[in-house]
């Protein structure tokens, strides 16, 4: 028997414990790499030549790279709750599947309406009988059920002429691809007792029988003997609609609308740039908030931050055309930085010293950056010959220089890296970064505690201005290369569901920031190719903020796991939320 | 140019105008004022407001369909107005759930909720419509009109002012003001509302005496959500007949912020709504004058960003008072120290309105193409910038330290009554020559300072 050395592993399971211990490592790193490896195939149709054929290839595989990191970040930080984020998005999705569906209950309707033709074909002798609505032969046709009319056709019982013994085939079709209506025809004779009836064609009869068919849902009467001389009547009318078919209908446009959402954004390269630099703006939005919410200040500025940040590099790039990118740029982003910084700062101070709302000063102080921004750009940018308002175009030095070719993607890329580190070392590494998590987690212990906690209150506020400044920033120079009115389109709320779902941890906005962008940008594809509205994205967003903030649902949920946790680690649920939010 | 502002002002259709635009902010300033009230805030105004407003619409429109087209119009609104104000109930119920039984947070829930209106709204109204900017196109219905009985304009002296005030105003507008006396009724003579208020005050407190907390707090966000519902149908059936998308335009945020200005009473919320429609209304009347329109319209909002200050000012000092009072006990002169604290009012509203000032002379130097150019905009900026930071560095020690008012209350009188004397004097400017209106200006503001305090300071020094 020998002494074993305090800390030391028991021998008999050395395997297990480090893989016991390095099991998020692995499980990071492998989710990671299969989402870039996938994220490239797709792209690429999974052809090397196609890729290596691509220009800036290799700085897609960067971004792409970053957003694997991003992913390992997130599963090593959160650790269990990663699981809880996750669920999350997908409870939320399927409840957007939900109201898409919903949505796409009338998507049957359109068997339903629409322009029809009817034809009485026959090779027999036509009567001459103007009195009748048909001529043998002669097409005539109309719309069923066309909206947005006082009073729309719903059916027709069109008369025609024939002797006993013409044989006559009754049609009633669409009336080019573009209407899909789905027609029942019915031959009737004077009394109105029907002789025979139709809802389908058959595969040879729109083949090769009657040229004027579009598809099987036309209806066809073929080859009907007529029992004696005098008027009959052609009845037509969409088909009755069967439950099935509307359900079966909206699953598929659903469905649809759905693989645009989750695939359309990684199918080509620029819809993945449309991505990616919604996702730039959007991290550092999120990490805007999640620095000011880490220190419990519920302070929404960053919209008016973002303007402010907007309007201050606009001026600056519209003011300098002859200076050089390589030191215009650094000195926009400080500038930029700078303007968020004051702007935060205000709302901080009234917090801090005057005890003011919040939330309420910084809702009123974005309107006003609103307003501000409208005004310069509409009174002094606008250049006095455009058409709208807008600024004129940066000239190429102001604009940040893009890294693949044919998207937006620029070097804010790299500027985000920064971002993203500098404040995990100001939250985690650093003296102010510890007050502000003692402030958030207790702010009497915090002033027990000597912290001076209206100067943090009041920085931390303006820490978190910098970073919407520098998203303002980007969209002025990176995306929209010139002001233009509402340029944010109220990105700061989003910029709240970043946060939350990162869990204010800043190491895991950037996953949560890119997951978001994800399903804007599968949003914008899915309005265009499903016509499904994107602000169904939005109510999915609301739903995520509800169910994330719900702490009770964990505990029912985690209830049951309870005791396992205590038994095998010695800790319980709560201690190790405690541990997930530091 | 001026004198027509002016005159537009103070008519009664510019009264009548007031009452129009502050009916949708005082709805559901009631609503945030009863939750605010019970501890349980609700954020979610903004979206409970949309949804109302869009349900309204939508449900009379389809009404003459349902019902055809006599009965559809003769019950559309109603339906609407009930249909509006269930999915308004409906969403402050979810709000309450979550907040109340799944311990969400109050806050991030009432947002979801803000998102949740704004999209809806916006993505049914595409569904139903295949626009995303207003429903124009569905002939949607107006709450009905009240006219007043024609001899109430016969009464002498205030008759026909009255009566062109009050004539022809929405329903939802006497719904909003008599719905304030209700709600002072309910919230201060019965049972419930001092349940209500004991549950703000304290929770544990009043658990211990039996109230059951959680109970009350669902009440309570329901009625805030059934005030927003009226308010949202009243945007958008009250004046209009359509729904816009985001149409509330951040009315049900400042409704957050009137309860407090009000000093927590509905009468207080229902005057501080009404300065808010005041601004609201002088931003539409002002569009005649050649400024931007953005200035008008930021300032309500910049107003709102200074109230609380002051509110929160006002706080402190009533708060180091009442200590004062406690420890000096018998001793304690209420009558001075109301008024200093009257007179420390009046100081931050002056200071308020410099920084108003400062911030219109910066939007007339940073915008100069907006007000007739540069060569005349920027002395006209200076010289109300200049002017403003003066009025606001000379006012500041009075407001830091509300001791010096007592000390130096000769330097304080002397403050108050040129600053008060130069705004009164920039607005008689408008009626009389410059030197009588700079001498009615300051007797005016002297003699104001004498009534709000400054007698009882003299006889105290």
């Amino acid at each position: 028997m020998r002494f074993k050395r305090k800390g030391e592993q028991p021998d008999s399971a050395p395997d297990v414990s480090f893989l016991r211990k390095h099991l998020l490592l692995i499980v990071g790193g492998a989710a990671g790499i299969i989402v870039t490896l996938f994220m490239m195939n797709t792209l690429f149709d999974g052809s090397l030549e196609k890729m290596t054929g691509t220009t800036d290839w290799a700085n897609i595989l960067l971004v792409n790279a970053l957003v694997g990191a991003c992913i390992f970040l997130f599963v090593v930080e959160l650790k269990r709750g990663a699981i809880r984020v996750l669920l999350t998005v997908v409870v939320a999705l399927l409840l957007g599947f939900l109201v898409t569906f919903i949505f796409n209950l009338d998507s049957a309707d359109r068997f339903g309406r629409g322009e029809f033709r009817v034809q009485v074909v026959s090779d027999a002798e036509p009567t001459e009988n103007d009195e009748v609505d048909l001529q043998f032969n002669k097409r005539r046709g109309g719309e069923f059920n066309k909206p947005n009319v006082v009073a729309p056709v719903s059916e027709i019982a069109w008369t025609f002429a024939g002797r006993g013994g013409d044989v006559v085939s009754l049609l009633a079709y669409a009336k080019n691809r573009r209407s899909d209506v789905d027609l029942l025809v019915e031959l009737r004779d004077a009394s109105g007792a029907v002789l025979a009836a139709a809802t389908s064609a058959s595969e040879t009869q729109v083949d090769e029988t009657f040229d004027d068919l579009v598809s099987v849902k036309d209806a066809v009467i073929a080859g009907y003997e007529l029992p004696a001389d005098g008027v009959y009547t052609l009845y037509a009318r969409p088909e009755e609609i069967a439950t099935g078919t509307v359900l079966s209908e909206a699953l598929s446009q659903s469905q649809l609308a759905f693989e645009a959402l989750l695939l359309g954004p990684i199918e080509r390269v620029n819809r993945w740039g449309v991505w990616i630099q919604d996702a730039i703006t959007l991290i550092l939005l999120g990490m805007s908030f999640a620095i000011v919410f880490r220190a419990q200040q519920f302070s929404l500025g960053a919209e008016g931050q973002l303007y402010f940040g907007a309007l201050v590099s606009g001026i600056i790039a519209l003011n300098s055309p002859n200076i050089p990118g390589i030191i215009l740029i650094p000195f926009i982003i400080l500038a930029s930085g700078t303007a968020g910084f004051i702007y935060g700062l205000i709302p901080g101070a009234l917090k801090a010293y005057l005890g003011a709302n919040e939330l309420v000063s910084t809702l009123m102080l974005n309107v006003v950056a609103t307003r501000f921004f409208e005004m310069v750009l509409n009174f002094q940018l606008k250049p006095p010959d455009a058409g709208y308002v807008a600024s004129a175009k940066f000239t190429e030095n102001a604009v940040l220089p893009v890294i693949v070719d044919k998207t937006q993607v620029t070097v804010a890329v790299f500027l985000l890296v920064v971002v993203v580190l500098l404040s995990w070392l100001l939250i985690r590494r650093t003296p102010l970064g510890y007050e502000i998590r003692i402030i958030g987690s207790n702010l009497r212990f915090a002033d027990y505690g000597g912290v001076n906690s209206r100067r943090t209150i009041m920085l931390v506020m303006a820490i978190g201005g910098i970073v919407a400044g520098l998203a303002g920033m980007h969209l002025a120079n990176g995306i929209h290369r010139q002001l233009i009115l509402n340029i944010s389109f109220a990105l700061a709320f989003e910029g709240v569901v970043v946060a939350l779902l990162a869990r204010l941890n800043v190491l895991v906005v950037p996953f949560t920031g890119l997951l978001y962008a994800y399903l804007r940008a599968g949003a914008q594809f899915m309005e265009r190719d499903a016509n499904v509205s994107f602000e169904v994205v939005r109510m999915i967003q609301a739903i995520i903020i509800l169910l994330i903030t719900a702490e009770a649902l964990v505990t029912f949920f985690q209830a049951r796991q309870k005791r396992a946790d205590i038994d095998e680690e010695g800790h319980t649920v709560e201690s190790l939320e405690a541990a997930d939010m530091n | 140019m001026f004198e027509n502002v002016i005159d537009g002002i103070f008519s009664a259709v510019f009264v009548a105008a007031i009452l129009r635009v502050t009916t949708p902010i005082l709805l559901p300033s009631l609503g945030a004022l009863i939750s605010e009230k019970a501890g349980v805030l609700n954020i979610g105004l903004e979206g409970m407001m949309l949804s109302a407003a869009f349900t309204g619409v939508v449900v009379s429109a389809y009404s003459q369909d349902w019902f055809g087209f006599e009965t559809g119009v003769a019950i559309g609104p109603w339906l609407g107005l009930l249909l509006g104000v269930c999915v308004s109930l409906l969403l402050s119920f979810v709000l309450a759930l979550f907040h109340l039984d799944l311990k969400g947070d109050l806050f991030l829930s009432g947002i979801a909720l803000n998102i949740f209106g704004s999209s809806a709204t916006v993505a049914i109204m595409f569904e139903l419509t295949g626009d995303r900017g207003n429903t124009s196109t569905l002939a949607s219905l107006q709450m009905p009109f009240i006219q007043l009985p024609e001899f109430i304009r016969d009464i002498p002296l205030i008759g026909g002012f009255f009566f062109d005030v009050f004539d022809n105003q929405s329903m939802m507008t006497w719904v909003a003001f008599i719905a304030v006396f209700i709600v002072s009724i309910v919230l201060y003579r019965t049972p419930f509302g001092m349940h209500l208020r004991a549950v703000g005050e304290n929770p544990e407190a009043a658990a211990s005496v039996g109230i059951n907390v959680k109970r009350i707090r669902y009440y309570a966000l329901l009625i805030s959500g059934f005030f927003a519902g009226l308010g949202g149908i009243h945007i958008s059936m009250g004046y209009l007949q359509l729904f816009q998308r985001d149409m509330t335009n951040g009315r049900g945020f400042i409704a957050l912020v009137t309860p407090s200005l009000g000093g927590g009473t509905p009468i207080g919320a229902m005057i501080a709504s009404s300065i808010f429609g005041f601004f609201d209304a002088l931003g539409i009347r002002i569009g005649s004058l050649e400024i931007p329109s953005q200035l008008p319209q930021s300032i309500p909002y910049f107003a709102t960003v200074l109230a609380l200050v002051i509110y929160a000012l006002q706080r402190r000092i009533s708060q180091r008072v009442s200590e004062m009072r406690t420890a000096s006990g018998a001793g304690f002169d209420a009558a001075f120290w109301g008024s200093i604290q009257r007179i420390s009012i009046l100081h931050m509203l002056l200071m308020m309105v410099a920084v108003i000032g400062a911030v219109t002379s910066g939007a007339i130097l940073s915008a100069p193409n907006g007000f007739g150019g540069a060569e005349a905009a920027a002395p006209a900026g200076l010289i109300i910038g200049a002017a403003s930071i003066i009025l606001f560095l000379i006012g500041l020690p009075f407001v830091r330290n509300i001791f010096s008012i007592r000390e130096n209350w000769r330097a304080s009188a002397l403050v108050t009554i040129v600053s008060l004397g130069i705004y009164l004097t920039l607005f008689l400017m408008l009626f009389f020559q410059p030197l009588l209106a700079l001498v009615i200006g300051l007797v005016l503001s002297a003699a104001v300072w004498f009534m709000i305090g400054g007698r009882v300071l003299m006889r105290g020094a």
